[in-house]
């Protein structure tokens, strides 16, 4: 543990509060402040503040994208394909731009392109109203040649399937994170292996004592955020201003800015209330671009919002999966060999993988993976709330279960056994305790026709940090504080916890900071993806607080008679450490600033003590999140109605900094979860492509009905990794439920369901309860 | 949606020629763009009818409110003993009148949890009845299916998981309507006013229209004729009336399956009359026949109820992805017999 | 709130009037005050309050009923704004979100939601709001079923529904002046 000039050694706290922490020593750069103490000592951090965009959110006062009306404003609107798969033969906007109210026409496809699906974009118009953009829509001539296609994952897959891509066509790869890399063979319609091994696989079957194998599918979920996607575009001669619903400002003012060819510095990206994101709103889009193309054209504001049809049908979605595991163990549970294929779809596009938690969730030597990916006439799929993990965890912690259940081995007992988290482990023993596992039955063992039963599954997600996340803190001479930065809020309180942030730096109330935030006048911050907005933003913040705390106690010091080092800022004062009684407040200390404000800026620094792996503007942390949810369930056996009586969840996320926020997010992870196992599905038409369930009524979720009794629980759990050393929650949250559910499904009627969702039709056919035709009654 | 002009109605008589059109048939011709004329129509709660216009299924050169019209809105007893509902009253009202409640429960159930209390604010036992079906072709412009003039039904051999088991063979919707499911068990007339001020009185049962008799319209309302009212019959003493329904889920969502049972039992328990209705089963309520004449004589007792709702299902003719709905029907039906007969001897 | 810059009316008139060939005069007393606007007949609610009258508190996420997102009273009972004409609010009484409290106050549901964060991405937030506020005008001490009938047509992706509930409890019970609530 060398010092430098550039880093000293520190003393960090570590482990989990509640069975108590250790000692580590780390070196953190001098320009940083000391190891931040437990929540237990400290003010702001680690309580329940309200968000900071709450008011505004109850009164309605709150601007979403969809809310913004700029002087002069058009309405656009997109035609799309009403075919899966078609060649463009003719387009003509001439009829729709002599419209009396139209101001733009845009073509998107040219005649001769391939329409790869229903719902893919075509041409745009921009008009004075809703209603005469919508009338011009229908003036757009534009003639379509069918096209052979095919919507079905395994019709996809088979030789003289009609080809959805070319070689030229075909997207290079996918760096998501989901097992698509460039380079990969293209057969047909089925891209891929991208592989993952270590060991000796052959050798690990050969020396397992007991081999389970299953296979597991997912279906398409669709984000359904409630404000649709929406963007406003300002195209000036002096530069380009946005306004949009999304995820990621500063990464949308890149693509912006390499689309349309403008210096980086011509373009702002500003994000208001976002009214939910889940992955989909990660980037510009094709309503994006079309969006600005009208406003160039027409030389005004054009906003496009889109209909929830179009959002339903081409806004992203969780690419289906299927996925066959085997699992190889010894009699003690020792896992001996796990081998992974999987095939799923994104449609049009790459990314339908399962992740990597079968690699990395539990000990085994010996681990072997295949992914394809397998093209669709269909829309892309995109990111959505803990992508590949989600149903990746749905195939494996069934087939853990399965295990369990071969070895005679209660879940948590073989999960104790190879899953070497210790975190994880008081997971368990937590949640165990809560859910009343003890009270388990062997699988099927109620009499009667509602049989209930208890499952659990595990969650696994990578730490992500943005590495390139940058905030900047002011204080004012009025004593008024604010933190600036791009990264933006959907929903998920990322600048309540800056603000708290700053607050306990400063020594004052979450309340006292305002927070400026969703605009890339402002330093660039993270993206709300990958749960690392927290892990990444607030580390900065810290940091800029503190920075610009040492400007203020150089010049508050004089008046204190003390050096600079001897102040602390706390309760709202800025006092001398060993003799409190000598104080200022914080507004007469800012008073006596020589300019108006003074202020401080700061970049994520690397995690005290390296990162595990390096992106590019990116890194995965040294550990990962995760948590352990139990579900208990009630099955109808002769309706095959499933209803989800509890859940117990159980999460970690290194420092919790806002503990009702964090509830708030488990309770939607689970919530999103339980709605993907029981009822989320995009159904496309088979004989048209067209999607038959683009709405919220058609395609069935989870509403205020289905929501069982939730417990959260949250780890306080140190690591002394960063500044503040809070990870993210939404992704880890979602990704056990479907998989909990499923286990807890099968231990109340002892037969397994391996697709979802886990219908009433699912149910009775897995009871062998549904008369094949022919032997009706 | 295209513009059109608003009227309201001050007398039935106006408010039934201002029906120029039926829904049906207005949805009969494709929806035009260019000035053609267009239908002039009706319009209570209207919640289906945006729904129509929006979705461009429907166009409309004018459209006529029925909420000024005195005395729809009301719910009365008949000298008879029954219940006169006016057609313009809200499922809402509907649900929580008192004479609803105490008489005839199973509607105040059927109607209670239907859609949203948003929804049932507005939307009134006319329009509900009349409400045209949610098949997901039906309600997607992109398909001119047989129900709208086109050529065939793209759900038989497509997505039909919510669809029909019974009558399926040339269309397969099935009635939207939860509250008709109850109506038709209680023997519910529905009353029509034309323009020159006759009323039409039908039986619930027979103003709705299977497939085989029109495949193009749910019912028989005919052009220049708005719904005024649903009369129920008066009850026999001790009759005991049942609605279960089944959703995917228990928030605002279209049953699955739901079941009405309506019963008249002498003082042995034997059942002199029964109906029994299965919704969400085919294109209009279906009156499960076989059940019926199993039931009619006998103890009700689980054996009864089991061999009833095996029968009621035994002329299904199920698709290839709602095969499902046979072994929940036949629960429900059984458990609906079941607990009209316990409510019985509660 | 919020009315002060917009056409006020002076006179009664309680019909439609006016108008051109396309639109209508409406009157809809919007948040207390009477609001005087053209309208073509086919504009939603919802559009006129978020267009014409530049209450976009009002939400409009699915436009077909499903989501209640654009929940509104009108005289005091829950709607979905998207499936009602704004001609037929023609003489009604309307209440959005910008209506619920007077400016400087918050109804005690929405003090509530923020005590127990029922809000995240807050799109939903105003309709729920309105839901629930309008359960507590007519039912003082509503259990768990009541709520959730109330609130039965709301759909949040974020998942606020348990928070919603305690939130709900909280301000009735505030409401009716018990002390622990």
């Amino acid at each position: 543990m060398a010092e430098s000039e550039a880093s000293r050694t520190a003393t960090f706290a570590v482990g989990l509060a509640s069975t108590g922490l250790d000692e580590v020593e780390r070196q953190i750069p001098r320009d940083e402040p000391p190891p931040l103490p437990p929540n237990a000592e400290l003010a702001v951090i680690g309580k329940s503040v309200p968000r900071q965009d709450a008011f505004a959110k109850v009164t309605g006062a709150a601007l979403f994208t969809v809310d913004i009306n700029l002087p002069g404003m058009l309405h656009g609107r997109i035609l799309r394909s009403p075919l899966p798969h078609a060649r463009l033969r003719a387009l003509d906007l001439a009829a729709a731009a002599r419209h009396p109210g139209v101001r733009a026409v845009l073509p998107v496809a040219q005649p001769g392109d391939s329409l790869r699906y229903f719902g893919v974009p075509v041409a745009g118009v921009a008009a004075v109203s809703a209603q005469a953009a919508e009338e011009a829509l229908a003036l757009i001539h534009a003639g379509f040649e069918a096209l052979p296609f095919v919507v079905d994952l395994d019709k996809a897959r088979e030789p003289d399937a009609p080809p959805v891509h070319d070689s030229t066509s075909a997207p290079p790869g996918n760096s998501s994170g989901f097992p698509a890399p460039a380079g990969l063979p293209l057969n047909g319609n089925v891209r891929g292996p991208a592989l993952m091994q270590r060991g000796d696989v052959a050798r690990g079957f050969a020396e397992a004592e007991v081999i389970v194998e299953g296979a597991y599918s997912t279906k398409v979920q669709t984000h359904c955020c409630l404000e649709p996607h929406a963007i406003v575009a300002d195209w000036r001669e002096d530069g380009l201003t946005v306004f949009m619903s999304t995820q990621f400002t500063a990464g949308v003012r890149h693509e912006l800015a390499e689309a349309f060819g403008l210096p980086l510095a011509r373009v702002r990206v500003i994000a208001g209330a976002i009214g939910g994101g889940f992955g989909s709103k990660s980037s510009l889009g094709n309503y994006g671009r079309i969006a600005v193309g009208l406003s160039r054209a027409a030389k005004a504001p054009v906003r496009i919002v889109l209909e929830r049809q179009e959002e339903q049908m081409d806004a992203g979605n969780r690419p289906a999966t299927w996925q066959s595991l085997r699992l190889g163990a010894r009699k003690d549970g020792t896992l001996s060999a796990i081998s992974l294929l999987s095939y799923g779809t994104a449609g049009v596009t790459l990314g339908a993988g399962v992740g990597g938690i079968a690699a990395a969730l539990y000990t085994c030597p010996n681990f072997e993976s295949a992914q394809y990916d397998v093209f669709i006439n269909a829309a892309p799929g995109c990111a959505m709330r803990g992508p590949g993990n989600t149903p990746g965890a749905f195939g494996l912690e069934q087939a853990i279960d399965e295990l369990a259940g071969r070895l005679a081995l209660d879940p948590l007992a073989l999960r104790d056994r190879i899953d070497p988290s210790p975190v994880r482990r008081e997971e368990r023993r937590i949640g165990a305790a809560r859910i009343g596992w003890q009270r388990r039955h062997a699988p099927g063992a109620e009499s009667g026709p509602v049989k209930r039963g208890l499952g659990v599954a595990q969650s696994l997600w990578p730490a992500n940090v943005q590495t390139t996340a940058a905030c900047e803190v002011r204080i004012m001479r009025n004593g008024s504080v604010e933190v600036l930065s791009s990264v933006q809020d959907i929903g998920t309180g990322t600048g309540t916890v800056m603000a708290q942030t700053v607050a306990e730096v400063l020594g004052l109330r979450a309340q006292d900071i305002t927070v400026r935030i969703g605009d890339t006048d402002f330093p660039p911050g993270p993206p709300s993806y990958g749960s690392r907005a927290t892990a990444s933003i607030t580390p900065p913040a810290r940091v800029a607080a503190w920075r610009v705390l040492q400007t203020l106690f150089q010049e508050a010091a004089p008046f204190l008679g003390v050096a600079p080092e001897a102040l602390i800022a706390h309760g709202g004062r800025i006092l001398v450490a060993n003799n409190p009684g000598r104080f200022m407040l914080f507004g007469d200390a800012t008073a006596r600033l020589h300019t108006g404000k003074i202020s401080a800026a700061a970049t994520r620094s690397d995690d005290y003590g390296g990162f595990r792996r390096r992106m590019p503007d990116a890194a995965l942390a040294l550990q990962d999140l995760g948590g352990v949810q139990f579900a208990a369930v009630a099955v109808d056996t002769e309706t095959g109605i499933i209803r989800v009586e509890r859940v117990v969840a159980v999460q970690d996320c290194g420092r919790p900094l806002n503990p009702k926020q964090i509830e708030s997010q488990v309770h939607g992870g689970v919530l999103m979860g339980l709605s993907y196992a029981l009822f989320e599905e995009r159904l496309l038409d088979q004989h048209t492509g067209r999607m038959v369930n683009p709405d919220l009524e058609q395609y069935k979720l989870a509403r205020p009905r289905e929501v069982p009794d939730i417990e959260v629980v949250v780890l306080e759990e140190y690591r002394g990794q960063s500044a503040t050393d809070a990870y993210g929650i939404a992704e880890p949250a979602n990704i056990a439920t479907a998989p909990a559910i499923a286990n807890a499904v099968y231990n109340a009627i002892g037969v397994r369901l391996c697709a979802l969702p886990m219908t009433p039709a699912a149910v009775l056919a897995a009871l062998g309860k549904i008369p094949r035709r022919g032997e009706l009654p | 949606m295209r513009n059109f002009t608003w009227g309201q109605a001050q007398t039935v008589m106006d408010a039934a020629a201002a029906a120029s059109v039926t829904v049906a048939d207005a949805m009969l011709s494709p929806p035009n763009t260019n000035g053609q004329a267009g239908a002039s129509i009706v319009k209570a709660g209207g919640i289906d009818l945006l729904d129509l216009l929006k979705e461009k299924l429907l166009t409309a050169d004018r459209i006529t409110s029925l909420k000024e019209l005195p005395g729809l809105d009301v719910i009365t007893r008949t000298e008879d003993g029954g219940l006169r509902i006016g057609a313009a009253v809200t499922l809402a009202n509907l649900a929580r009148s008192p004479l609803v409640l105490r008489h005839y429960p199973a509607l105040a159930n059927a109607t209670a949890h239907a859609a949203s209390p948003q929804i049932r604010n507005v939307a009134t036992l006319g329009g509900n009845l009349l409400q045209r079906p949610r098949c997901w072709y039906f309600r997607a412009a992109e398909y001119r299916c047989l129900r709208k003039g086109g050529g065939h039904c793209f759900a038989i051999h497509g997505e039909n998981q919510y669809h029909a088991i019974f009558d399926n063979q040339l269309c397969a919707i099935v009635h939207p309507s939860t509250a008709a499911t109850v109506l038709v068990a209680l023997g519910a007339i529905v009353e029509c006013a034309d323009a020159m001020g006759a009323a039409r009185r039908v039986r619930l049962e027979d103003f709705l229209v299977p497939p085989d008799e029109d495949v193009h319209r749910e019912n028989s309302l005919r052009a220049q004729e708005i719904l005024t009212a649903i009369e129920l019959p008066a009850l026999n003493p001790g009759t005991r009336m049942v609605h279960l329904k089944q959703g995917e889920t228990d928030s605002f969502d279209w049953p699955l399956a739901d079941v009405a049972i309506v019963f008249d039992l002498d003082a042995e328990r034997r059942c002199k009359r029964a109906a029994v209705i299965l919704g969400a089963a085919a294109p209009v309520p279906h009156r499960a026949k076989a059940a019926e004449a199993i039931l009619l004589g006998r103890i009700i007792d689980e054996e009864a109820a089991k061999d009833a709702a095996h029968a009621a299902l035994a002329d299904a003719t199920p698709l290839h992805k709602n095969g499902y709905k046979l072994p929940l029907f036949e629960t429900l039906i059984r458990r609906a017999i079941l607990r009209a007969a316990a409510d019985l001897h509660a | 709130m919020a009315e002060a810059n917009t056409a006020v009316s002076e006179q009664n008139v309680p019909f439609a009037g006016a108008g051109t060939a396309e639109t209508v005069q409406l009157m809809v007393t919007v948040n207390g005050v009477d609001r005087i606007f053209d309208a073509e007949p086919r504009t939603t609610l919802a559009e006129a309050l978020r267009g014409t009258l530049g209450l976009t508190g009002t939400k409009i996420a699915c436009d077909r009923g499903s989501c209640c997102a654009c929940t509104v009273l009108r005289d005091g009972l829950p709607v979905c704004s998207c499936m009602m004409l704004a001609i037929e609010a023609n003489g009604h009484s309307i209440t959005t979100i910008e209506g619920l409290a007077a400016p400087t106050a918050l109804h005690p549901v929405q003090t509530a939601f923020i005590e127990h964060d029922a809000l995240q991405c807050g799109f939903c937030t105003p309709g729920l709001v309105m839901s629930c506020a309008a359960l507590l005008e007519h039912n003082a001490n509503p259990d768990q079923e009541a709520i959730l009938d109330a609130i039965s047509g709301h759909f949040c992706r974020c998942g606020t529904y348990p928070h919603v509930m305690t939130a709900t409890l909280a301000a009735a019970a505030k409401m009716r002046g018990d002390d622990n609530g």
